[in-house]
């Protein structure tokens, strides 16, 4: 269908439309014009993506005189594809009704490990070893090399590429990372780097958000983004914790260990290319002096990760004297890991500021500011130089130098904290120096000072103020919409009472109590025999659910669960959650019934989804605070007061609602689904709480669900499942219209549509 | 008060625990009125008096839509006239639970027995056998036969429940059985499923596919929540999928099933049926029944091909094998092929106009079709005679009668 937004012609390629898209549509409209950044609040399951790329897309065909470009940033490499497909589709109608000029070229980005088509180089295990194999083969000297000895080994797609030089060129249209591959078959080109080359062309950019926000990759993949962008981060609720992983780092005994033997294998190096060949030493040394550090012309292929730092940050100068040389820079490195690990040894906690932590090293190990900054940079230089290509082999010294160039560039919004156990586990000696980063906003403010507009949007933003404080940035536009239902088939509970009316909750004084771990196993006993199909319950740690699975155990209330449905337990490894969850698929496809334990801000409740049968009802067994004893938690809480002015209170709460919503909302992915939702924990009755949900969960929390116990929540279930079971009417009857078409729409003024918001 | 006090002890070091957690500690004759719930019987209207809820008029726009949603489908369809159904009844643990009074097995009984006899009431020529699903395990309870009392009988006796419950074991079993149905014969099972999973020894979806490939129609009535594998084998064989709010809709969702469905095109071959019209013996007549293996006494019916005695009809024949049916049972069958159109409803301003002729009574009753206040009350027109009817005449005339009388007296005339 094809309707008009003010002055934009929207073409968007289905028949109907729910009025909240429509809505979204609007809101992000203004935000174009007023050329600012705005937050979007809108639950998942209401075609948010269809909605952002086909009025983006409709917005730059209007407005044809001023090219914008659009870089969407997802998380997953999933939901890069399905993003890439629903453009596609949103493609080919556009093509239909406007032919030929509304071609574009949307391409999507990933690392070599997606995107290689070499069969000897993709089937190394990781992404680090996939990258270094694409190295050995590509590396300027190994080419170079190449042409004199046919023996050497070269990448025939990325001689290919070379070879086409600037007729290399992907023809508009659409290519997911599938396509692209295929592309770079027929052809015959390295699909990588026909994309990265193909992205400062593109008009849709779809990648991850590391690409934009760690300044390691974005230096060097979106530093040519033209400023007439709009920079899209979809499923942004924790894009605070993105921005400040990609500034901390932490350094481990290992890291250590490995990186003294990254020295001595450089020092091996240099000697050889001393014995050798020492005028490229040398040649390097004056390029030092020339101050041109990295900043040539370098080949695509020798690009490696640049500065940790934000680009503002990094000094335009020449690198200082007492580095240039290779030996020296090895002696300071040698030095700084030394200190390391010396301060790696106490016995207590420790922390520190980043100043404080410089001052001591200078005193100590005689490294000062100016020379730690450069690191990272020198490094660099000298892998080029030593024509190391086995890159992966080297992270451990690459850890050490993104910390120092970190430590020696930033004073505030940092501090040091050095633990020498896990407090958990106070037996295992487990030393850890972490460099953490408290400020969110730092990595994300040249991605709102570069670009026209930047979208942060979500299903959970709520409280949708905060996310504007935490980043430091001003919003022209924060709404958060609803959904519009024709039933409501979300049915969020709070239950604050076990059967014997006796309170429950995870806090940490209660959480122990034998009545209150049986409180929840006869809550869930009672759901598994009530509810069909699957059942989600998540816990607030790992230690957590180890300590009431086992009881459950002992009592037998395991085995009376058993008797109903069957039990999966996400683990912390990978291959086993993977392959519980497939089981878990399996004995819900087959009528059996399955349990899924998991854990809060685990891999599972953020990135697989329960729908329709998969998930019929998710119990959120506590409210998933921090481990607020945690150090780097503390620091944290602590420079957010002084800094923001935000409560601890209600950073806590804050992060764990959304923790909470993010888990419950992953039972709900479309209008035809329905589902249950049990927050249980008396702590949730409290308005402070409980108004931090989203608002789409809040508006159907009646106030009679609120202080529920157990026997009062089976009959809300058991009357809901059979509501929900009844045969319904799609579009919605007449006065509470939930699918618009054409006609409806144009009849729709923009006053009616605005009450659907709040 | 002893109750409250005794809280108080419980929870009162609670600063946020309410008061409205009286469920556990009632008194008898309060739980009845708990139980009963007949304050969800009540509504308000516009000016905030409870008054009950209007059953006559939501019984009949619920009706109206069913007819409507039936006809719309069935304009001039093949139908299956002859059925062979099998009602598997799930008597696994979850079937002894009491959400339904008094408790689910007892309401499944019950209606099980009125849907029989409207089954063979409405499809004279079809056969009903039953299997109950128990201890993980399914027993074939009554054979296929065509005879309601032996089978209402045969459940009577059984209705103990236990174990787990599997529907693949259910649907091998019925599986087994229909294959040796003649191919003109409609394979139909219908499944009162009490169970929220299913205990099976294989892969059900391989079952589930065998009965599609064996042409057998899987519905299935849930009585407690939708079931992913129930909705899934309705869809792949055809059959409907429902899950009873209570009683009375349970009731209603059985006897759905006893008009015959429309007959799928693949599946109805049209082919001629050997069929024998026996006569009914002379009273005091003694022979030997060869259905009962005994001697009975007079009302039986002489099977015209080999003469055997046979108790009811319809059946097939013990000894030759020929299907035994009589005329009227044939006759009866007939209004599902050719039903009579739904009604029109007459709107409020047509009744009003003073041109019109208007008819103050209901044709089939002759009661009056005005209000007590004189003013005129909801009727419907026969769109062919042009009559007008009420609405309980509306119901029985499609419902039982099958015939408008109207039409009928216009064609005597």
């Amino acid at each position: 269908m094809k309707f008009q937004i003010e002055d934009v012609t929207v073409y968007f390629p289905y028949d109907h439309i729910y009025p909240e898209q429509y809505c979204y549509m609007i809101e992000l409209k203004r935000t174009l014009d007023a050329k600012g950044h705005c937050l979007l609040e809108m639950p998942t399951g209401t075609g948010k993506t269809i909605a952002l790329l086909s009025l983006i897309t409709s917005y730059c065909l209007s407005k044809p005189q001023s090219p914008m470009k659009l870089i969407y940033c997802t998380r997953t490499v999933h939901e890069m594809e399905k993003t890439l497909a629903e453009l596609k589709i949103l493609h080919n109608y556009q093509i239909k009704h406007l032919g030929p000029q509304a071609r574009i070229l949307a391409i999507g980005l990933s690392s070599r490990k997606n995107l290689c088509v070499n069969p000897t180089v993709v089937a190394a295990e990781n992404r680090d070893s996939v990258d270094a194999g694409c190295r050995k083969l590509t590396a300027s000297w190994v080419r170079a090399l190449a042409s004199e000895n046919p023996d050497v080994a070269m990448c025939e797609f990325f001689e290919n590429y070379e070879k086409a030089a600037s007729a290399a060129v992907l023809p508009p249209g659409v290519y997911t990372l599938q396509e692209l591959r295929a592309f770079g078959k027929e052809k015959g080109w390295c699909p990588y780097f026909l994309a990265r080359h193909m992205v400062q062309f593109a008009n849709v950019v779809v990648y991850s958000y590391q690409y934009l926000l760690d300044p390691k990759v974005a230096g060097i993949i979106s530093k040519e983004m033209q400023k007439e962008s709009v920079v899209v981060f979809d499923e942004a609720h924790n894009i605070d914790n993105v921005c400040i992983e990609a500034l901390s780092v932490s350094v481990r005994r290992q890291t250590l260990e490995g990186a003294t033997r990254n020295l001595s294998r450089i020092s091996q190096e240099i000697d050889r290319f001393k014995a050798t060949d020492a005028s490229i030493l040398r040649a390097e040394y004056n390029r030092l002096v020339e101050g041109l550090a990295l900043r040539g012309n370098l080949p695509i292929t020798d690009n490696w990760l640049s500065n940790p730092a934000l680009p503002d940050d990094i000094l335009k100068e020449a690198v200082p004297g007492n580095i240039r040389r290779a030996e020296h820079f090895l002696h300071v490195l040698r030095r700084l890991v030394q200190y390391l690990s010396g301060r790696l040894d106490t016995e207590n906690v420790e922390k520190e500021s980043p100043v404080g932590f410089v001052a001591s090293l200078s005193s100590h190990a005689g490294i000062d500011q100016k020379t730690l900054k450069f690191c990272y940079d020198r490094l660099h230089s000298l892998m080029l130089t030593l024509e190391i290509t086995d890159t992966d082999e080297f992270l451990h010294i690459q850890t050490i130098c993104d910390f120092a160039t970190l430590v020696g560039t930033y004073g505030r919004g940092f501090s040091i904290i050095i633990e020498p156990f896990d407090e958990r586990m106070p037996h295992i000696p487990d030393p850890v120096l972490q460099l953490s980063c408290h400020d969110a906003s730092l990595a994300i403010k040249p991605v709102f000072d570069r670009f026209q507009s930047v979208l942060i949007t979500s299903g959970t933003l709520s409280p949708i103020d905060l996310y504007p404080r935490l980043l430091n940035f001003h919003p022209v536009v924060s709404r958060s919409f609803t959904m519009s239902l024709t039933r409501d088939c979300i049915c969020p509970m709070v239950l604050t009472r076990g059967s014997d009316q006796l309170p429950v909750s995870t806090k940490f004084d209660m959480r122990s109590d034998p009545g209150v771990v049986r409180n929840y196993g006869k809550l869930l006993l009672e759901m598994v025999s009530v509810v069909p199909d699957g059942i989600v319950c998540f816990f607030v740690s790992y230690s957590y659910m180890d300590g009431i699975i086992n009881t459950w155990n002992d009592s037998g209330i395991l085995k009376e669960i058993m008797l109903h449905k069957l039990v999966f337990i996400e683990t912390q490894d990978v291959v086993e959650t993977t392959l519980a969850l497939d089981n878990y698929r399996r004995a819900c496809d087959s009528g059996r019934g399955a349990v899924f334990f998991s854990v809060a801000r685990g891999k599972v409740a953020e990135g697989i989804d329960f729908d329709r049968h998969y998930g019929r009802l998710v119990i959120m067994i506590g409210v998933p605070f921090q481990y607020t004893l945690s150090k780097i938690l503390l620091a944290r809480l602590e420079y957010l007061r002084d800094t923001f002015q935000i409560k601890e209170g209600d950073f806590l709460t804050f992060d764990a609602l959304r923790q909470a919503a993010q888990c419950v909302g992953r039972v709900i992915r479309s209008k035809a689904d329905y589902g249950m939702m049990i927050f249980a924990d008396k702590r949730y009755s409290r308005h402070d709480k409980r108004s931090k949900l989203p608002s789409w969960i809040l508006s159907h929390l009646q106030d009679a669900n609120l202080n529920l116990s157990t026997d009062m929540a089976l009959h809300i279930a058991r009357e809901f499942l059979k509501k929900m079971a009844q045969p319904y009417d799609k579009t919605g009857s007449s006065d509470k219209k939930t699918l618009l078409s054409q006609e409806e729409l144009e009849k729709l003024g923009d006053g009616s549509m605005h009450e659907m918001s709040y | 008060m002893n109750n409250g006090a005794g809280r108080r002890i419980n929870g009162g070091a609670e600063e946020d625990d309410d008061e409205d957690d009286v469920n556990g500690d009632l008194d008898a004759w309060e739980r009845t009125y708990t139980d009963e719930r007949s304050w969800e019987s009540l509504q308000e209207d516009e000016s905030g008096m409870l008054r009950p809820i209007d059953n006559q008029a939501l019984y009949h726009s619920q009706y109206r839509r069913r007819l409507r949603s039936l006809l719309s489908t069935a304009a001039r369809i093949q139908k299956g006239l002859i059925r062979y159904l099998y009602i598997v009844i799930d008597l696994s643990r979850a079937a002894s639970e009491m959400d339904f009074r008094p408790s689910r097995i007892a309401v499944i009984a019950k209606h099980v027995e009125t849907f029989i006899r409207e089954f063979f009431y409405q499809n004279p020529l079809s056969q009903v056998g039953i299997v109950t699903i128990k201890d993980g395990v399914a027993h074939c309870l009554t054979d296929i036969g065509g005879s309601p009392e032996s089978h209402i009988n045969a459940l009577m006796k059984k209705l103990e429940c236990s174990g787990d419950s599997s529907l693949q074991n259910a649907l091998d079993l019925v599986d087994g059985y229909l294959n040796q149905i003649p191919s003109y014969g409609h394979r139909e099972v219908l499944i009162l499923y009490s169970a929220l999973s299913t205990c099976d020894p294989g892969d059900i979806m391989d079952t589930i596919q065998k009965c599609r490939k064996s042409k057998i129609r899987c519905s299935v009535i849930g009585l407690a929540a939708e079931m992913f594998i129930c909705k899934h084998l309705c869809q792949e064989t055809g059959g409907t999928y429902s899950v009873a709010l209570d009683e009375s809709h349970f009731k209603e969702l059985i006897l759905e099933h006893a008009p015959p469905p429309p007959a799928i095109a693949e599946f109805a071959v049209a082919n001629l049926i050997k069929m024998g019209f026996p006569q009914r013996a002379a009273e005091g007549s003694i022979s030997i029944c060869s259905c009962h293996k005994e001697a009975k006494v007079g009302a039986g019916y002489t099977c015209p091909r080999c003469k055997a005695r046979a108790c009811e009809l319809p059946t097939e024949c013990c000894v030759c094998g020929l299907t035994l049916v009589s005329s009227p049972h044939l006759a009866r069958s007939y209004h599902h092929l050719f039903p009579i159109a739904p009604f029109d409803e007459v709107t409020s301003s047509h009744l009003n106009n003073p041109n019109c002729k208007l008819q103050r009574n209901c044709f089939g009753c002759q009661q009056s079709l005005l209000d007590p206040g004189n003013k005129p009350g909801p009727a419907v027109v026969c769109p062919k005679c042009k009559w007008y009817f009420c609405l309980d005449c509306d119901i029985y005339i499609h419902e039982s009668l099958h015939n408008c009388p109207g039409c009928d007296s216009l064609r005597h005339s």
